[in-house]
């Protein structure tokens, strides 16, 4: 299996200029095609922060990322936009969604954004809510779902765009216990019959249990990497 | 989708949204209210003006406009008129004397305008025999009789039926007077004109100016107004000895209200509309603000900074339209029913007489007000859309998304 992702001495820190706060510190982390990785560790460990920056979402100031070889960190804001558009998909803990759109709409709009046909976008969008389950709630809007329904909708919305894997910030955080089985199920299912990479940040010791790879951080560094 | 997901943000706070569109709505009701009030105004002004005084086309001797010389009447003129009165453009033709002269009446004396007017011809082309308010204009049975306007008429102290001299310059260069016989008091809606013009018959005042057959002032009252400027034109390369002069010619500052109206009207419209603007850009910045999150997500899973910029501004056009057909709706009913009935400003019926107006003023709508306004409106809708859509873009998504 090839590497997806590959950080060097990566490093954030936040407030450099008054009083830094070393959220993530020379992170050396490889990921393979088809993994189903943990990061897990306590709060502010740094979890969260080592996502955004696997994720494009927010620039090291440190070291680099490389996904499929590719180096994110020297990319301008509108090419990341770009770029995150096509290779990674995203499930927050929040879910958030467009609370205005159905959830057909919601996993649609990954597509548009992506500009797929519309008849394409339509029996995509089908497809992959009846894969999480939802295949009934097709034009509910998020207020109408469940917080383990509207993840859900979130893992069909990050699946929409066909990435190359899915970071997932604490995604059972806000969900009872059945909901977050259903939801790791999902995504256990997704990892294997698919081979979808899932790479996600947990306190969750049930996701914990689920994962087959779990990297713990300790103040901003990995204490240990354990697969199993 | 983009249009769907911007109609459905509108709605996410009915309540403020409403307030928004009740602004534009009222805020366009006010600005095209106030264009459709001046410009009823204005007309009726221009109306008043050529009904009373200046008629659509005049015609006198080059020469009489300078210094208004008894002397300089124009060649051939009862021709003129008579060929005038077959032209089929033409509604109705007088021939007038005009000299300047003293009123006098037992206790004081005032300087006036004296026309001697064909009162059957004049009656077509002026409207001030309506206005007459005391006795009739001309019984047509005496010599000698003299329609005054009611200003006047106070400031003599005098009343119908009693006698005032009119002292001017004949022809001869002689000081010439007249005993008249006041047989009508007027009333315009100017009462600067009402206190500086007197009305004589055409053939008493030919008699002391001993002027003849000839007269000064021919005016013309054309059958389309709108055809002024091309029949003038016509007329002024067949009397070319002749000065031929429109209404907008004779009375230039007339011409120049009806000019600069449009073009105050857009500044008053763009007062309001700055107003609003304001209003547009608070809206638009609390709902990015509290979107925060929502943008960073947007922004996150890949939607790129023009899309996220161009929704803001979707947002803010839409919520601005919604209120232009209101503001429109509530405009024409408004209007639409002034204009029937007139809009009461008797209250101010001395200021407003000063300056020619009526004490009734009826708005006029003009349907070509609806599409400018309407654009200007929706651009400003853009506009106010500009400061916030660049906040939203300035958020982070590693930090928006984590907002609550």
């Amino acid at each position: 299996m090839s590497n997806i992702i590959e950080s060097h001495n990566l490093s954030k820190v936040y407030n450099p200029d008054t009083i830094p706060v070393n959220a993530v510190s020379g992170v050396d982390l490889k990921v393979e095609e088809g993994e189903f990785t943990a990061l897990v560790g306590p709060s502010g460990s740094g979890k969260t922060t080592l996502l955004n920056l696997i994720g494009g979402l927010d620039y090291p100031t440190g070291g680099n990322v490389k996904i499929g070889g590719i180096d994110i960190t020297e990319m301008s804001e509108n090419k990341l936009i770009d770029f995150r558009l096509k290779n990674i998909g995203f499930v927050f803990q929040a879910y958030n969604l467009i609370p205005v759109l159905t959830a057909s709409e919601n996993v649609e709009f990954v597509m548009l954004l992506q500009k797929t046909s519309k008849n394409e976008r339509e029996k995509r969008a089908i497809e992959l809510l009846t894969e999480v389950g939802l295949k009934d709630k097709l034009n509910k809007r998020p207020s109408e779902l469940s917080g383990g329904q509207q993840q859900r909708v979130a893992v069909a919305r990050a699946l929409a765009s066909k990435p190359r894997f899915i970071l997932a910030d604490e995604p059972t955080a806000n969900l009872d216990s059945k909901s977050t089985e259903n939801l790791l199920e999902i995504m256990a299912k997704l990892n294997i019959e698919d081979k979808m990479t899932f790479i996600f940040s947990t306190h969750d010791q049930r996701v914990i249990d689920k994962a087959r790879r779990v990297v713990t951080l300790v103040d901003g560094k990995i204490v240990s990497d354990v697969k199993q | 989708m983009l249009f769907k997901i911007a109609w459905r943000n509108i709605w996410r706070n009915r309540t403020r949204s409403i307030v928004v569109i009740a602004s534009v709505a009222v805020g366009l009701f006010a600005g095209m209210f106030m264009m459709a009030f001046f410009q009823g105004a204005v007309n009726q002004e221009i109306d008043s003006m050529v009904e009373t005084q200046l008629s659509h086309i005049q015609f006198h001797n080059p020469a009489f406009i300078d210094d208004k010389d008894v002397n300089d009447t124009i060649a051939n003129g009862r021709a003129i008129i008579n060929k005038l009165k077959n032209d089929k453009d033409v509604k109705a033709v007088s021939g007038r004397l005009v000299t300047t002269g003293m009123i006098s009446s037992s206790s004081t004396a005032s300087g006036v305008e004296i026309h001697g007017v064909v009162p059957s011809d004049e009656k077509a082309v002026s409207s001030i025999s309506k206005d007459v308010i005391v006795g009739v204009y001309f019984t047509g049975l005496k010599k000698n009789e003299i329609v005054i306007g009611e200003k006047l008429a106070g400031k003599l102290g005098v009343k119908l039926h009693n006698k005032i001299v009119l002292t001017f310059q004949s022809k001869t260069g002689d000081l010439t007077a007249g005993s008249f016989r006041i047989a009508g008091i007027f009333r315009s809606r100017n009462s600067a004109f009402d206190e500086s013009t007197v009305f004589t018959s055409f053939d008493d005042l030919a008699g002391l100016l001993v002027t003849g057959d000839g007269v000064h002032e021919i005016a013309v009252v054309l059958k389309d107004g709108q055809k002024t400027d091309a029949i003038a034109k016509v007329l002024k390369t067949e009397y070319q000895s002749l000065l031929v002069q429109t209404w907008t010619e004779l009375s230039p500052q007339m011409a120049l209200l009806t000019g600069i109206m449009d073009q105050m009207m857009y500044i008053i419209i763009g007062i309001i509309l700055l107003a609003l603007m304001f209003g547009i850009i608070n809206t638009m910045l609390m709902a990015v603000l509290e979107r925060q999150r929502e943008f960073g997500m947007l922004m996150a899973i890949g939607m790129n900074k023009p899309r996220v910029f161009f929704m803001i501004l979707l947002e803010s056009v839409m919520l601005t339209c919604a209120g232009i057909p209101a503001g429109i709706l509530l405009t024409i009913i408004t209007v639409g029913s002034l204009a029937r009935h007139g809009i009461d400003l008797s209250a101010f019926s001395q200021a407003l007489s000063q300056y020619g107006f009526s004490n009734f003023i009826f708005p006029v709508l003009k349907q070509s007000m609806f599409l400018p306004v309407s654009l200007m409106t929706a651009f400003t809708a853009v506009l106010s859309a500009i400061y916030p859509a660049i906040k939203a873009l300035r958020f982070k998504p590693a930090e928006a998304i984590h907002k609550i």
